[in-house]
């Protein structure tokens, strides 16, 4: 049985589609990242998951059941895009309180400790600095050991350092089998934390895989050097090659197999090749170019 | 569900706000006024004013604390995002209402049960332990249409506008209710629109019951009718703030 299943799913705000036909299967025990510019249809399609929002048409499951029914049943954690905490309760006892409110949840000390608030369990709601209030959001959504976490841009207020523990933790949970699904803007955050990135741009899927095909679909690598005067027929049939352009006497190769075109480049043609440089797969390009409305 | 309920009530004693409106005010305007007039009598039944301001004090700070643990901290709750982030738990969407509704009564009771005590301690009240038996439990679940009245501003308004609203209706019904001072010296249009506030209905009830004296049928199928129609105004209006689109 999938973990989340989306069939036609669509979302209409008045004369916004929000999402525009979303058909996703996510298995159990994978972490999935949700990738996408501003407005793009995340929290939409989040929220549709977490029965917070209905679609237009179209039809959820998680874990085979109604995103109602999974929720009552304590199977779903989540992390909203936005959301604030009781002021006058302290951590302990928000975390606690929401604790309780699930069947099989995690002993409180240990959510706690993996969270890392043990030192900040009796300080109140309103005297935490915005990437505490962060963590606290983070243990408020693995409280019932949530067989599916769902994260809306968990990290969006912290700092470098709260980043790579909040994803250590993150990692941690999802280790133990569960399924998490995070929506983000950031291309290393998807690439470094999920082992499928799901690419959304104006509500549609644009790209649907790991980072690096994510990477190699979008052009993938170049391979630059100087040509000088030489002339350039044949390097675009050079294996790999998806395009090739030439400025000022310098060839810039864009390939999806750096090996196989820098061998062939020195062993089956006769040019004086020098100063060759290869740029590695920018994700942010790769990510760009999937995620620009298409020029018609 | 006990465990909810400990949380709401706790936080609402924890606000500086609430304890002040809600707790000091009408214990300490009790001790002031029992001071200046606690020792005169009302004409047409006897009952010393030190007992009339204890249930008219005790009425306020009953109303004060149904309305002030609703309206204001329910419309933030729905603005804030704390009421996605309850339902995204297994918690069912009608218990968040009905507690809400549950922790309201229990707040009630401090600021009830301090303005008897200081009137006990202070002015050496005494009533029948009947009197006491009827008193206490009408003047506590009493405060249902005002807490419905509560829940219905914050479920139908943001809480910028819930609080000069809650504020106005907690004010206005204490004042036109005839807490702060007898309906008697409104203009006689005034007194009117009074007579038909369930804060007088409520206040009334008690007024009766330390005078020694049944309260009319009148009064309680008012409040009672009051509960009802508030209650199904705070339903109908917590549907709709959380309706799924
Ligand atoms: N309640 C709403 N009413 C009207 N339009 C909405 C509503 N919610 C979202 N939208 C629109 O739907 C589109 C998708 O929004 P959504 O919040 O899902 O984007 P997102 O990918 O989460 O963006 P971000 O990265 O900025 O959080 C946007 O154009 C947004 O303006
Ligand atoms: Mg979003």
């Amino acid at each position: 049985m999938n973990a989340i299943s989306l069939a036609g799913v669509r979302k209409s705000y008045g004369e916004v589609l929000a999402v525009d036909g979303l058909d996703l299967t996510m298995e159990p025990g994978r972490t999935v990242a949700l990738l996408g510019p501003n407005g793009a249809g995340k929290s939409t399609t989040i929220n549709m998951l977490l029965g917070l929002t209905r679609p237009t048409a179209g039809e959820v499951r998680v874990f085979g059941r109604t995103p109602d029914d999974a929720v009552a049943a304590g199977d779903v954690g989540a992390m909203l895009q936005e959301g604030t905490l009781i002021p006058e309760l302290t951590v302990r006892e928000l975390v606690d309180f929401v604790r309780r409110l699930y069947p099989d949840p995690l002993p409180l000390t240990e959510l706690l400790r993996v969270t890392g608030l043990t030192d900040l369990a009796s300080r109140r709601a309103d005297r935490l600095s915005g990437g505490q209030a962060q963590r606290v959001r983070f243990a408020l959504a693995i409280a019932g050991s949530p067989r599916l976490l769902v994260l809306d841009e968990p990290t969006a207020a912290m700092d470098v350092e709260s980043r790579r523990t909040f994803w250590q933790d993150m990692r941690a949970y999802a280790a133990e089998g569960r399924t998490v699904l995070f929506a983000t803007h950031y291309l290393e955050e998807a690439d470094e934390n999920s082992d499928r990135v799901i690419v959304i741009a104006r509500g549609q899927v644009v790209a649907d895989g790991t980072a690096a095909q994510i990477k190699a679909d979008a052009g993938g690598t170049s391979v630059e050097f100087f040509l000088g005067a030489q002339p350039a027929a044949r390097l675009d049939a050079l294996p790999g090659v998806t395009g090739v352009t030439i400025l000022s006497g310098r060839a810039t190769l864009r390939t999806t197999d750096t090996d196989a075109t820098v061998a062939a480049l020195y062993r089956a043609t006769t040019l004086e090749i020098s100063d060759l440089r290869i740029h590695g797969a920018d994700l942010e390009d790769a990510f760009l170019a999937l995620t620009r409305p298409s020029e018609a | 569900m006990p465990h909810y309920l400990k949380i709401e009530a706790l936080r609402m004693l924890r606000n500086k706000r609430f304890i002040i409106f809600v707790v000091a005010f009408p214990l300490a305007f009790y001790l002031l006024y029992a001071n200046l007039y606690g020792d005169q009598t009302d004409q047409s039944t006897g009952t010393r004013a030190a007992v009339i301001l204890m249930v008219s004090m005790g009425a306020y700070g009953a109303l004060a604390a149904s309305i002030m643990s609703t309206a204001v901290p329910w419309a933030q709750e729905r603005h804030s995002g704390w009421l996605r982030q309850l339902q995204i738990t297994p918690l069912p969407n009608w218990m968040i209402i009905a507690v809400k509704l549950l922790s309201a009564l229990v707040l009630v009771l401090p600021a009830l049960l301090l303005v008897v005590l200081a009137a006990v301690l202070t002015q050496h009240v005494s009533l029948s332990a009947g009197q006491w038996a009827a008193l206490i439990p009408a003047m506590w679940v009493g405060t249902i249409p005002f807490a419905a009245l509560g829940l219905a501003i914050g479920s139908l308004t943001r809480p910028d506008t819930a609080q000069p609203i809650a504020m106005i209706g907690m004010f206005g019904l204490a004042l036109l209710g005839g807490l702060w001072f007898p309906v008697d010296m409104l203009p006689s249009a005034m007194q009117t629109i009074a007579r038909a506030l369930p804060s007088y209905d409520y206040a009334s009830i008690g007024w009766e019951i330390v005078a020694g004296r049944t309260p009319p049928g009148s009064s309680v199928a008012a409040l009672a009718g009051w509960a009802v129609a508030l209650g199904g105004l705070a339903v109908f209006a917590y549907r709709r703030a959380t309706v799924r689109a």
